[in-house]
């Protein structure tokens, strides 16, 4: 133990470990809709003004490393706001949303979950993912990564009003992305 | 499996629009591509916008070949091989970026920007100086050339001179990008791979009858913003009667999609298989969103009065897709016969308001790409396409490309061979047929006049 976590209060800890608690909860509950499909309730978890990002990763040389990931202005895989969130779940239920019918079957696995920063209103959450993905007879696909959230505070619960996407590929190793993580 | 080349007329008709399925996976097929037109044809490597600075380069793929395309100190581009004189390994192994110079990390040869061996390890103590460097530079790409800003190269010293490979009707095509203004190219080329082979993924670009019903589900207002043009435009819906989905209700379909039977359009066809198809810049089928580069007076000087009408999709044979909706670039790259990587290339004009830059943008990452709401659902249909011809009985079947076969009157007007009709398949035939004159090995001259249009299709 560090000397720092000995000098902060018993009463301290155990609120930090309710805060990571109610985090955790919050990005189970998350995935559980998203694997039952149930995408109105999952997008309900988005602040108006979110947005959800996914940038191009290059493999390029170590001195190069901060232009490793594209940034907001650039180009993405995912660029959306809440209104065309809406639109891709509009989308999938319209029942000719081909390349989800039949649906993939997909796992939305939560872990590291770390609470970077707190100020009160607002939370900077960290988390791995690991979205499994089978689809048709054979096909199936393994998305890794660290998603990088902005948490706003509700009433007793959170929204999400940004979601960065950080994918362990540069070269997507898929013919799309058509599930959400 | 070996394949007797003098069998390639009879893998495509273009009199009965038919084309034999053995040529998306068979594996002997797949190398006489790599060596008879990945080795042969021009082939798009990048917009000079990318490597604007000395030492700025960027990786890109002739067939098999991984190629160094590099800004030089004074301002020139050059090709070379990203493979070591000596023993074979890259030289570089990132994408993209800035270099001072290339090294092997295997026994630590160095290059120059321009591909000159400069360093080479032991050179006195080793080769007691025997080793002449000036002979082991970096085997530079046999052609390089520049077109308005879009870089080609070819591994072939023959090949004619590219505005002369393009034609007009590929320079036409590399227009509809270059004309809007002072282009560059966004950071952030997609790159993703699908399970097809790449010539089912090329002919779909020419294919203006499977957005309505492979993107059903996009054309609505909430996920694809309207234009204008659409709102205002007469919807004519085409007839569906006998479509069913697999539960048996009738497919229906959103109103406001590229749809209807006045759906004009205009297909020109070019010589080494180059090819422009889709709706007319007049039909309810344009779809763009920012039409307003074509009202410049010089722009319509430049593009012609046959140019002008165009709004449909080039083809730089054989794999450069230039984008009408908005400026983009699609590469479809073969890896091997069932796989082919889609790399897009995102351009706006420099001079552009840093609002419309940015809807630009974002309209890039949602419409094409592999979260795109279109293109998310192009690969299911394009992977499957292609796995079915791997069935012995399936493969007997042809591909049917014979909407409108016969029909196809060819206009020959300032310098562009053109078909005006409705949707057709006529670009996706042009593209196959030239491809078998291509898989002949025929001499330039040759294959110049073989895929230079006739009077019908």
């Amino acid at each position: 133990m560090s000397n720092h976590s000995q000098m902060i209060s018993r009463d301290e800890r155990i609120a930090a470990m309710l805060l990571h608690y109610e985090v955790e909860r919050f990005y189970y509950d998350e995935a559980a809709l998203l694997d039952a499909h149930r995408y109105d309730e999952w997008l309900a978890l988005f602040t108006d003004d979110a947005h959800y990002f996914m940038p191009i990763r290059r493999t390029r040389t170590q001195r190069e490393m901060d232009k490793e990931f594209t940034k907001p202005g650039e180009m993405a895989f995912f660029n959306d706001d809440k209104i065309l969130l809406a639109g891709r779940v509009a989308k999938l239920k319209t029942g000719r949303s081909w390349a989800e019918d039949p649906p993939s079957r997909t796992r939305h696995l939560i872990t590291n979950v770390r609470i970077v920063k707190d100020d009160g209103r607002t939370l900077e959450v960290e988390s791995n993912f690991h979205v499994y993905r089978t689809r048709l007879n054979s096909e199936e696909t393994s998305w890794i990564g660290l998603r990088r959230d902005l948490l706003r505070r509700t009433d007793g619960s959170f929204q999400i009003a940004d979601r960065k996407i950080y994918l362990e590929q540069t070269v997507l190793l898929s013919r799309n992305l058509s599930n959400f993580f | 499996m070996s394949f007797d080349t003098r069998q390639i007329d009879d893998l495509v008709s273009l009199e009965r629009g038919e084309v034999d399925r053995r040529i998306y996976t068979d594996p002997a097929i797949f190398e006489l591509e790599m060596e008879r037109i990945f080795a042969r044809s021009w082939l798009f490597l990048c917009h000079e916008s990318q490597i604007a600075e000395p030492g700025d380069f960027f990786q890109a793929v002739m067939g098999r070949d991984n190629v160094l395309v590099v800004r030089q100190k004074d301002g020139s581009i050059k090709a070379m091989l990203n493979t070591c004189a000596h023993r074979g390994n890259a030289v570089c192994r990132a994408e993209e970026g800035n270099a001072k110079s290339f090294l092997c990390t295997y026994h630590g040869w160095s290059y120059g920007i321009d591909g000159r061996l400069n360093g080479v390890p032991g050179h006195n103590t080793f080769y007691k100086g025997n080793l002449d460097k000036s002979r082991h530079g970096l085997a530079p790409v046999a052609q390089v050339a520049n077109y308005r800003g879009f870089i080609f190269g070819t591994h072939d010293a023959a090949a004619p001179p590219l505005e002369e490979f393009l034609g007009a009707t590929g320079r036409l095509g590399l227009d509809t990008i270059a004309l809007r203004g002072d282009m560059e190219v966004v950071p952030g080329i997609q790159k993703f791979v699908i399970e097809c082979n790449w010539k089912i993924a090329v002919d779909n670009l020419f294919d203006w009858y499977h957005p309505q019903i492979t993107h059903a589900s996009a054309f609505q207002p909430s996920v694809l913003p309207s234009t204008n043009r659409l709102e205002n435009a007469p919807v004519e819906k085409i007839d569906l009667s006998g479509v069913n989905m697999q539960s048996g209700a009738g497919l229906d379909l959103p109103g406001n999609g590229i749809i209807g039977t006045k759906f004009d359009q205009v297909v020109v066809l070019g010589e080494y298989g180059h090819a422009i198809g889709g709706p007319t810049t007049s039909s309810t089928g344009y779809f763009e969103f920012d039409p307003s580069w074509r009202e410049n007076p010089r722009t319509k000087t430049a593009l012609g009065p046959v140019g002008c009408k165009v709004g449909g999709h080039p083809n730089i044979f054989p794999t450069t897709w230039a984008t009408v909706t908005q400026p983009q670039i699609s590469l479809r790259i073969p890896r091997d016969p069932t796989h082919t990587e889609i790399w897009w290339f995102t351009f706006v004009d420099r001079n552009m308001p840093r609002e419309m830059r940015d809807f630009m943008v974002t309209m890039a990452c949602r419409i094409f790409g592999p979260a795109g709401v279109l293109e998310q659902d192009d690969g299911e249909n394009w992977a499957q396409a292609t796995a079915q011809t791997r069935g012995i009985a399936s493969r007997r079947i042809k591909h049917l490309l014979n909407m409108g076969i016969g029909r196809g009157k060819i206009i020959k007007e300032g310098g562009l061979a053109r078909i005006e009709s409705l949707t057709s398949e006529y670009g996706q035939l042009w593209t196959y047929y030239s491809w078998a004159q291509w898989m002949k090995g025929l001499s330039w001259e040759e294959l110049k006049q073989a895929t230079t249009p006739g009077d019908c299709i």
